[in-house]
């Protein structure tokens, strides 16, 4: 199903995201991609909807996945999340409750899964396992965090700018809309300050 | 150290309900844990971390009321009020020791177990299931985090103050109205208006 080579890429990623938090093993790093599975998704294919409980999350090694939830009939996006990230309705897989999410692929994705019950498994089977799940919780944690005080402290222009800034290649991957929705930003307002900043 | 525990039994109390939450927790194992922790008494007003220095502590208030608030343009807005058995501090600054964006100060007279980070590290090392009880901990601010930004962004200020008045009808007392407002991002007129309409229920 998948080129040696490609999925030998995938695996890379993986390690290279891992050692940004812990050091592991060769040994080590094999026994984890055993408790993964990659796997691979059409763009617009729907990963969890509202009402289901979430089993697994996604590190994404290429592709776009978004979060969103519905307030009356209009989407709000809370996350975009492109390859090197992890994403998956996370409050939902860490309580078991039903999602008031949908998570969706933008692009065609591939991806580490790993479920819940895998993820149960590996954090039993050792410590340093459990630290790992210490320290990703601790990053989930602290993206989440961040993007709230961004938030609070940036101007709706402020924040637009920092965007752009950090995520050139996402001002061509994702529909507009999406991109405002996720700044909370009204999409006319957008569309103005893409024009001030195009035009500079 | 040791005897932190005789000073103040509702101590043991609400560090046990606190911790019970995330694991089954012994006597022994929450004396050992308190071990690593120490209690903080202050008065109030007292500014525990102001914007720009690191948060060194991790608290639990035993007594007393704490809030978090950034200052944005010269105008504070209250991120959190944490009373008896809740746990506060500027996470971010504590989680990667860095500067913190927030401040922290106490609004009432305030007893806490402060917990630091060098002894944080030394009980997740040490406690065994240490590294599991961090993790329990961390998903549980993480989701209640979740939650309250999903609640934010999908309520009505109307609905969002209803819902904080009658779970927390005790904070009307002891919290300043302008700070109430300002933590359920209602404006102070609005606020206002909204607590006159309870009242005549």
């Amino acid at each position: 199903m998948y080129r040696m080579e490609y999925l030998r890429s995938m695996i890379n990623d993986l390690l290279t995201f891992l050692n940004r938090f812990i050091k592991v093993s060769g040994e080590e790093f094999a026994e984890l991609i055993a408790w993964t599975e990659p796997c691979q998704f059409a763009k617009k294919t729907l990963l969890t909807k509202p009402g289901d409980v979430e089993v697994h999350m996604y590190f994404i090694t290429s592709g776009l996945v978004r979060k969103y939830f519905l307030k009356k009939d209009q989407e709000i996006i809370t996350h975009i999340v492109k390859e090197g990230g992890i994403l998956g309705a996370g409050e939902s897989f860490l309580t078991g409750e039903p999602s008031k999410y949908f998570v969706e692929t933008l692009e065609p994705t591939t991806a580490f899964a790993i479920s819940k019950q895998k993820v149960e498994e590996m954090y039993r089977s050792s410590k340093k396992w459990e630290k790992l799940g210490r320290i990703m919780t601790t990053q989930y944690f602290l993206v989440q965090e961040m993007r709230l005080m961004d938030n609070i402290r940036y101007s709706t222009r402020e924040r637009f700018v920092k965007f752009m800034k950090e995520n050139t290649d996402l001002i061509q991957r994702v529909p507009q809309k999406y991109l405002a929705s996720y700044l909370n930003i009204k999409p006319e307002t957008f569309s103005r300050l893409k024009h001030l900043m195009n035009a500079k | 150290m040791t005897n932190l525990i005789d000073i103040n039994p509702s101590l043991i109390e609400y560090a046990h309900r606190y911790l019970q939450r995330f694991m089954t927790i012994t006597m022994d194992e929450l004396k050992m844990l308190l071990s690593y922790c120490e209690m903080r008494q202050v008065e109030k007003r007292t500014i525990l971390v102001k914007e720009g220095e690191v948060d060194n502590y991790l608290n639990m208030v035993v007594k007393g009321l704490v809030m978090k608030y950034v200052r944005v343009k010269k105008s504070d807005m209250i991120l959190q009020l944490a009373t008896e058995g809740h746990v506060i501090h500027s996470e971010i600054s504590f989680l990667t020791r860095s500067p913190s964006l927030v401040f922290v100060e106490t609004l009432e007279p305030t007893i806490m177990v402060s917990l630091t980070y060098d002894k944080m590290e030394e009980a997740l090392d040490k406690f065994p299931q240490g590294e599991r009880l961090g993790r329990l901990i961390l998903t549980g601010m993480y989701v209640k985090k979740e939650e309250s930004r999903y609640y934010r962004l999908l309520r009505s200020p109307r609905e969002r103050f209803l819902d904080y008045i009658n779970a927390h009808p005790h904070m009307l007392q002891r919290v300043p109205q302008k700070y109430l407002a300002s933590y359920l991002n209602i404006k102070p007129e609005t606020f206002s208006r909204m607590k006159h309409l309870v009242a005549k229920q």
